[in-house]
């Protein structure tokens, strides 16, 4: 036996050391691929051999709260070219002779980027039924193209209440990365505004799936599951046609009106009809308004462009819910509630109206809306004539007391916070105080509380902002006693089958302790707003009690927002309604009138009264 | 003494290496028929791999039986008739896949490359061991670039890139463990760097092995060729996770996404199939095949049966390295079967001799 040298034993250890550490990547490779990044690959394995064609589900209706169709679908026949047979040019040329369409059309929609690889591509929609019956008989000549059944979303009311239905569009690709739970795919249309986009996932039902294994040629080898779709469920909402027909052509009149009186920069609006009773809102518009069926077959882009303008006036922009604006004199209930109910004044005090109030120093003027003055004024009639030196005074006397009671009162009424409304987009709107305030301005001396800024929210105007429905809620709260229901405007979720499976609860929103004096004293006051107050003129001879309060915001540089908010009747109040004119002037002249007509509808009153009246107050 | 070693069976079987080896070829024809039982004829594959691998296991109990040292004598016949094959392959030679590397036999394809990598463990080891492991003259390197180059050139014509590789691996295995210095080690280093980069700036290779290294360098840059190749092979392998889609569940097998499956990607069809478990007991069972081979070397008393030792277990180690790394994106896509795994007759067979020449090795330890 002959050894064999030392060096190459070393060698030989040198060696068994490489192939370990050669095995040693391996295992490290190996383990990296199959334990470390297992779920990518996971997933990129299926998606090799998992195809899925969907089928859409026809989307639930709308109905109004007596039944009446709002919003359903209408059955459409769609030629589709399998994606398989798109590069089939000869075939392609034969259907767009059928179609009677341009080839290169015909090209353009197969190729059409948005489709997922695998699915069917739409040629056309709409087709008749005899060219359906044409295309099945020749289908030898025609491989891969089938004809199917799609929905389109139909407007039976025509353009009633956009803002609450809202409209449908093709899903956005930011929308598709939120839907993950949801089936929807690319090219999907999904509600995108109102009532069609809150219940999106209610509406929409279950897409039909079809699920195939593909092998590496595409070539199908077996269903892997095949679901029939689901229809979507119907909403009904608390909405009622007729009386949102008089809303919106009741706002639309005042806008017409402003325009006329001289106020031609008048050209949004809003209206709310509320139950105050239980929350449901019966009638809700906003100015400008928009026609959904437009978005229904797509839009062209220049249509699209038109209805979001600079000069446009935003139509899609639900100003009721979605806007905030001062809300001036309607806003003189919070202050009225809050000096009564924290002692500052009481309801005996009178105040010296001389158009001009000096409460914090003749350096610091502030004026009333009227000039010449309102004289001697009790609380109440301050109300009654919207006095402004008396509720200038009220809040200096709020300002003094300190805590920030009036922002205090302003909260408990629902200002600053969203009502929870079902629609989307809510504004919060804002409460100024001292924290606000100091967070927002840069400036040291801007940062300070000052008292005139109390005494410009004890008047609605300065920080304070506020959505139309935030102000329906105001007098909801004091024609129901300090209960607000939260604003709704769907009642019932129900299947296809007609089987209801949610109906809307009233739920409290807030219950606000008032005692029954100061409850008592502010009604009597919005009473005689109607009565022999600034609202006398529009509701003159109307034969049901109302109580109300006009309202004319200031806004730097733009004309005078006109409001008006009122309950009826009043000792057993079943409407709240608020009308709010952009840029239309006075309250009493332009925003009340529109209430009447509003209320003639709804108690079935002959009497509509006129479009405008003139009364100069704020 | 001899007598003494031939009766004695527990002495002279290397039941670790057969054991190893009879484990990693039941799988491999477990997998070949995983991979292929799709097929309209499920057990075409599986039939022809059985019977190679019961020839292979004749022909390695006939490689265990004589004394390994007589091979010296025919090592001049061994190369001539070597390169005879690698010449006659391209006037009769059957064309697959754009190269030539197959002569026909009738019942089975002889790939004379296959042959050549066994031809030159064995003549190389004659001549290293001839000069006790040590080459200082220049006549005697020229002679070792003949030697392994007349054959490489050969094969590279073909094309076979990667089978080419194989012997440049098995030379420097050899060379490394017989004495090779670490300046020599360097030049040779060296020029073979300046080759592959000559061959690359002269555009030697064809333009199909060109693509092959620059995808690997670059995937992204051939989603559906080579690099779709390679692609579907790591979706193989991780999708299989820890535990494996299970035996005959491989979707990226059986639905056709994995290219050559049953060849050159098998290791993809077990990792898909049996998970990190199964892959993992594959690289163990390799590891230990060799290891085998470093210990056959060690104990060798002979120079002659070390060096070929180490040239078998130099030739698999590379196989293993660059056929599994290539399946798992770490090397280029090259032809480079797995041993004992891939389908295919000329490579069976060539390993079961190179096991049968281990075993003998083994048994002729003490000699």
């Amino acid at each position: 036996m002959r050894p064999i040298n030392d060096l190459i034993q070393k060698r030989l250890f040198m060696a068994s050391m490489i192939v370990t550490v050669i095995f040693g990547l391996l295992f490290f490779r190996l383990w990296t691929l199959q334990v470390v990044a297992r779920d990518e690959y996971v997933n990129l394995s299926n998606n090799n051999r998992i195809r899925t064609v969907t089928t859409s589900a026809p989307r639930g209706n709308i109905y109004d709260r007596s039944g009446l169709l709002l919003a359903n679908n209408l059955p459409t026949l769609a030629v589709t070219v399998d994606y398989q047979e798109i590069n089939n040019e000869e075939m392609l040329a034969e259907l767009a002779k059928i179609l009677n369409m341009k080839l290169a059309a015909v090209r353009e929609r197969v190729n059409d980027k948005k489709y997922a690889p695998f699915y069917p591509r739409i040629v056309k929609q709409g087709i008749s039924k005899e060219t359906a019956s044409y295309i099945k008989e020749n289908s030898s000549n025609l491989p891969g193209v089938d004809i199917t059944t799609n929905f389109y979303r139909n407007y039976p009311k025509l353009s009633l209440a956009p803002h609450v239905i809202g409209y449908i569009g093709e899903i956005s690709q930011e929308e598709l990365a939120f839907s993950e739970a949801l089936t929807h795919t690319s090219g999907d249309l999904i509600g995108k505004s109102g009532i069609e986009g809150e219940y999106e996932e209610i509406l929409c039902g279950t897409k039909g799936i079809k699920q195939f294994e593909i092998d590496r040629t595409g070539s199908i080898t077996h269903m892997l599951d095949e679901r029939e779709p689901v229809a979507g469920n119907h909403v009904q909402l608390t909405i009622d046609s007729a009386l949102q027909s008089a809303t919106e052509s009741s706002l639309k009149s005042a806008v017409m009106a402003a325009r006329a009186n001289g106020y031609p920069d008048a050209n949004g609006g809003a209206a709310i009809v509320l139950n105050p009773n239980n929350g449901e809102i019966l009638a809700l518009a906003s100015y400008p308004t928009y026609d959904q069926t437009l978005f229904v077959r797509g839009m062209t882009s220049r249509e699209w462009e038109s209805l979001n303008a600079k000069g446009s006036g935003y139509p899609l922009f639900n100003r009721a819910v979605m806007a905030s604006y001062a809300p001036a004199s309607v806003f003189k209930p919070v202050t009225y509630v809050a000096g009564l109910s924290d002692g500052v004044v009481s309801a005996k005090d009178s105040f010296l109206c001389e158009g001009t109030w000096l409460g914090m120093g003749e350096m610091w003027p502030k004026n009333c809306w009227r000039k010449e003055g309102h004289g001697e004024t009790g609380f109440t009639a301050g109300l009654k004539d919207s006095c402004d030196v008396v509720f200038y005074e009220v809040g200096y006397r709020l300002y003094k007391r300190g805590g920030e009671r009036l922002q205090h009162w302003s909260r408990k009424f629902g200002f600053g916070k969203a009502t929870g409304v079902d629609l989307p987009s809510e504004v919060i709107g804002r409460v100024p105080d001292r924290k606000w305030k100091k967070e927002t301005h840069e400036d040291l001396e801007e940062q300070k509380w000052l008292p005139g800024d109390t005494v410009n929210l004890a008047i609605g105007q300065g920080d304070l902002l506020t959505s139309p429905l935030q102000v329906a809620d105001l007098y909801a709260a004091i024609a129901n006693d300090g209960l607000i229901w939260k604003p709704h405007v769907v009642s019932k979720v129900f299947t296809p089958e007609g089987d209801e499976i949610r109906t809307a609860k009233r739920k409290k929103l807030a219950d606000i302790d008032i005692s029954k004096d100061v409850l008592d004293g502010l009604k009597k006051g919005l009473v005689s707003v109607i009565k022999e107050g600034t609202a006398s003129n529009a509701f003159a001879g109307f034969p049901v009690p109302v109580a109300g309060k006009t309202g004319t915001s200031e806004v730097k540089g733009r004309d005078d927002f006109a409001w008006f908010a009122c309950f009826a009747p009043v000792n057993n109040p079943k409407y709240v309604v608020v009308v709010m004119v952009e840029e239309g002037g006075h309250g009493g002249s332009i925003a009340a009138p529109a209430a009447r007509r509003i209320l003639s509808t709804a108690f079935n009153v002959s009497s509509v009264g006129p479009v405008s009246v003139s009364d100069d107050s704020r | 003494m001899r007598n003494r070693v031939y009766l004695n069976w527990f002495n002279y079987i290397n039941r670790g290496l057969i054991f190893t080896v009879l484990a990693i070829m039941l799988f491999g024809n477990l997998m070949v028929y995983s991979a292929t039982h799709v097929y309209d004829n499920p057990y075409q594959f599986l039939q022809k791999q059985l019977v190679f691998s019961f020839l292979g296991l004749a022909v390695a109990v006939g490689f265990m039986f004589f004394d390994y040292n007589r091979l010296r004598q025919f090592i001049v016949p061994f190369y001539v008739l070597n390169i005879f094959l690698l010449i006659v392959v391209f006037f009769i030679g059957k064309d697959v896949y754009g190269s030539t590397r197959w002569i026909p036999l009738g019942f089975f394809n002889l790939q004379p490359s296959e042959l050549a990598k066994l031809v030159l463990i064995i003549t190389f080891g004659e001549f290293l061991a001839d000069r006790k492991g040590d080459i200082k003259e220049v006549k005697d390197w020229l002679i070792v670039a003949a030697h392994v180059g007349v054959p490489m050139f050969l094969i590279m014509l073909q094309p076979d890139l990667g089978t080419s590789l194989v012997l440049l691996a098995i030379m420097l295995g050899m060379l490394s463990v017989s004495g090779l210095r670490w300046q020599q080690a360097l030049a040779i280093f060296s020029i073979g760097l300046s080759v592959v980069f000559a061959v690359l700036k002269f555009g030697l290779l064809h333009e199909y092995q060109m693509k092959r290294i620059l995808v690997f360098l670059d995937p992204s840059i051939d989603p559906t060729g080579v690099g779709y190749n390679l692609k579907q092979s790591k979706i193989a392998i991780g999708s299989g996770g820890f535990l494996g889609k299970g035996l005959f569940s491989g979707t990226q097998s059986s639905l056709g996404f994995l290219p050559v499956r049953y060849a050159d990607f098998i290791f993809s069809v077990v990792a898909e199939e049996l998970g990190f478990l199964g892959a993992g007991a594959v690289l163990l069972l390799f590891l230990a095949l060799l290891i085998k081979c470093i210990s056959i070397a060690k104990s060798s008393g002979n120079l002659f049966g070390s060096l070929m030792a180490i040239g078998i277990g130099s030739m698999w180690l590379f196989q293993i390295f660059v056929n599994i790394g290539m399946t798992m994106g770490m090397m280029p896509v090259t032809g480079v079967p797995l041993p004992f795994m891939s389908y295919g007759g000329s490579a069976m067979m060539m390993n079961m001799m190179s096991v049968g020449l281990l075993a003998n090795i083994y048994a002729h330890r003490l000699k």
